[in-house]
């Protein structure tokens, strides 16, 4: 389903902040996996989701998305493939718009706009019926701006309008790491839940160990712009976090200096 | 002030209302600080009078050519802006400058009367009613409709598209919203609601000149500003409605300071006036929230 081929990206080419970011980055996921992605400040991770949405143009290397090579595709136009959350809650939904018209907005993406008015019953009708599966009482505020919301409920319904359309890839960029400890554990669980029933391909990057043994079917680790160690299936399922950590330290060369993804 | 010079500024409030529904569209909406205004308004005017004088058209045609023709000059604003990421303020000021050299080449010197030809307004003579009542009807219909358009537009999913692509251009992309696109058609529409009331602003005073266009960027600002200041609004409606409302009022307070001959204030003194009454809302504005305090 997504397939990085030699993925390189340098910032600032040329300059004297030049930065490598990625160093040949080979990555292939398949239909259906849920894939968690742990690493150090720096370590590409994002970098990679970046570069997968198009916000980043690789140096070198080709994008392939459902068997397409998007590598030169602008981001609007891979939103009919790739649908994302971001780390900020303000940034996934748009605060001076209703929850109702973040979500005709969201349906926008694989559907024509046009000009036919944005909110029908029939779009009511449906944004009432997905906002009623969180349980939060918002399908009773659809004409409420986004902006009244809290940040939980402004991720939870980010993870609602990327997967409103049908588009197959879900991208996950730390969508929990501004959340305080319960509401993180509610979107999670909720991304569990959404990634399983529609059987999507996701990739979540997380700073938490535990998060990314807790989630999802396969981990992988950045180190310094490349994978470092990928795991999957029964040894995965019986590795603990201290494990994850051995494997930094025979992979990795050094001692982890980054305590937040001990302690989270 | 007499019932005619009444009448008079609410003609004039009323062209400024489309000049404030496109500063709407650019400032607010897109957050695109657009300039182009200052060159589009008399472009507007020039198109519509040359094509009336020299070219004897039909002058809702003309007037319709006149809308058209801002629009490119937005679309131009934009392209640079978006194709080549020239800063916005910056393209607006480059189109707004040119414009003023082509606008002394369409009317071939620095105005072009129209008098003694038909006009959009001359068109309600002899229906009976004296034209200075006739007028502001007809320019108030012609605001409201194209108020009623704008928030029949806005409500559409290109409407919406282009709302997001204003308020959030990250997620906008990332929901498929070409912002770029968006900031094409929006700039577009904005000047081509300049042009419109540059067209009729010159048929309702007879002339066309190529300095009618300075100040008006702030005119259509201050419309905004006063307007959504003094009506907080939450629907779009509302928000156009509090546009209209502000031009209104700004004319008024610019008329009635003009006019306060005690003040000792001459007409040259608008600009002047505009630029205080702006500053002072703002003042006021920031001081109701707090933020003058700290």
């Amino acid at each position: 389903m997504i397939h990085l081929r030699n993925i390189h990206v340098i910032f600032n080419r040329g300059t004297p902040l030049e930065a490598i970011a990625l160093r040949g980055v080979n990555l292939r996921v398949v239909e259906g996996e849920f894939l968690t992605i742990i690493g150090s400040n720096g370590a590409g991770k994002s970098t990679s989701l970046n570069v997968i949405a198009g916000l980043i143009e690789p140096s070198q290397g080709e994008v392939e998305v459902d068997g397409k090579d998007i590598t030169g595709w602008p981001i609007h136009q891979r939103a009919r493939l790739i649908s994302r959350v971001f780390q900020d809650p303000k940034m996934g939904t748009c605060e001076d718009l209703t929850i109702l018209e973040n979500f005709a907005l969201a349906y926008g993406r694989t559907e024509s706009r046009g000009l036919r008015f944005a909110i029908s019953e029939e779009i009511r009708e449906r944004t009432r019926l997905r906002l009623a599966l969180l349980n939060l009482g918002l399908e009773k505020r659809l004409d409420d701006k986004v902006g009244l919301l809290s940040g939980g409920q402004r991720q939870a319904v980010s993870l609602l309008m990327a997967t409103a359309g049908d588009t197959r890839v879900l991208l996950l960029d730390e969508h929990t790491a501004a959340l305080d400890p319960k509401t993180a554990a509610f979107v999670n669980e909720l991304t569990r839940q959404i990634v399983t029933e529609l059987k999507l391909t996701a990739m979540m990057v997380t700073h938490s160990m535990a998060q990314a043994l807790q989630y999802g079917d396969r981990t992988l680790m950045f180190h310094r712009g490349k994978i470092i160690f990928d795991v999957v299936g029964e040894r995965r399922a019986a590795m603990k976090v201290l494990d994850l950590l051995d494997l930094f330290k025979r992979d990795g060369g050094e001692e982890l200096s980054d305590d937040a993804l001990l302690l989270g | 002030m007499s019932l005619y010079e009444f009448l008079g500024t609410i003609e004039v409030g009323f062209v400024f209302g489309l000049v404030a529904l496109g500063a709407y569209l650019s400032f607010r909406i897109l957050d695109f600080p657009d300039l182009t205004v200052e060159g589009s308004f008399p472009f507007g005017a020039a198109v519509a009078a040359v094509l009336i004088v020299n070219g004897g058209w039909n002058p809702w045609l003309a007037t319709l050519a006149a809308a058209v023709a801002g629009c490119g000059a937005g679309f131009i604003t934009a392209w640079l802006n978006v194709r080549f990421k020239i800063l916005h303020i910056l393209a607006g000021i480059l189109v707004a400058i040119s414009l003023y050299s082509i606008n002394l080449r369409v009317m071939a010197g620095p105005n072009k009367p129209m008098l003694n030809v038909k006009t959009v307004f001359t068109t309600f003579e002899g229906m009976g009613y004296p034209s200075y009542m006739i007028t502001p009807i007809f320019l108030g219909l012609v605001v409201f409709l194209v108020k009623l358009g704008l928030d029949l537009f806005l409500a559409t999913g290109t409407g919406m598209a282009m709302r997001a692509a204003g308020a959030n251009p990250a997620m906008a992309a990332a929901n498929g919203i070409n912002v770029g696109r968006m900031k094409l058609l929006g700039i577009s529409l904005a000047n081509g609601l300049t042009g419109l009331a540059g067209a009729l602003f010159g048929q309702l005073f007879g002339a066309a000149d190529a300095y009618m266009g300075i100040g008006v960027i702030i005119i259509g600002l201050a419309a905004v500003i006063v307007g959504m200041s003094l009506l907080p609004s939450r629907a779009i409606w509302q928000a156009t409605l509090a546009c209209l409302i502000g031009a209104l009022i700004y004319r008024f307070s610019v008329a009635l300071a003009l006019n306060a001959e005690f003040i000792g204030l001459h007409a040259s003194d608008v600009q002047l006036v505009t630029a205080l009454l702006v500053a002072i809302t703002l003042i006021v504005q920031s001081s109701r929230s707090g933020k003058f305090l700290k």
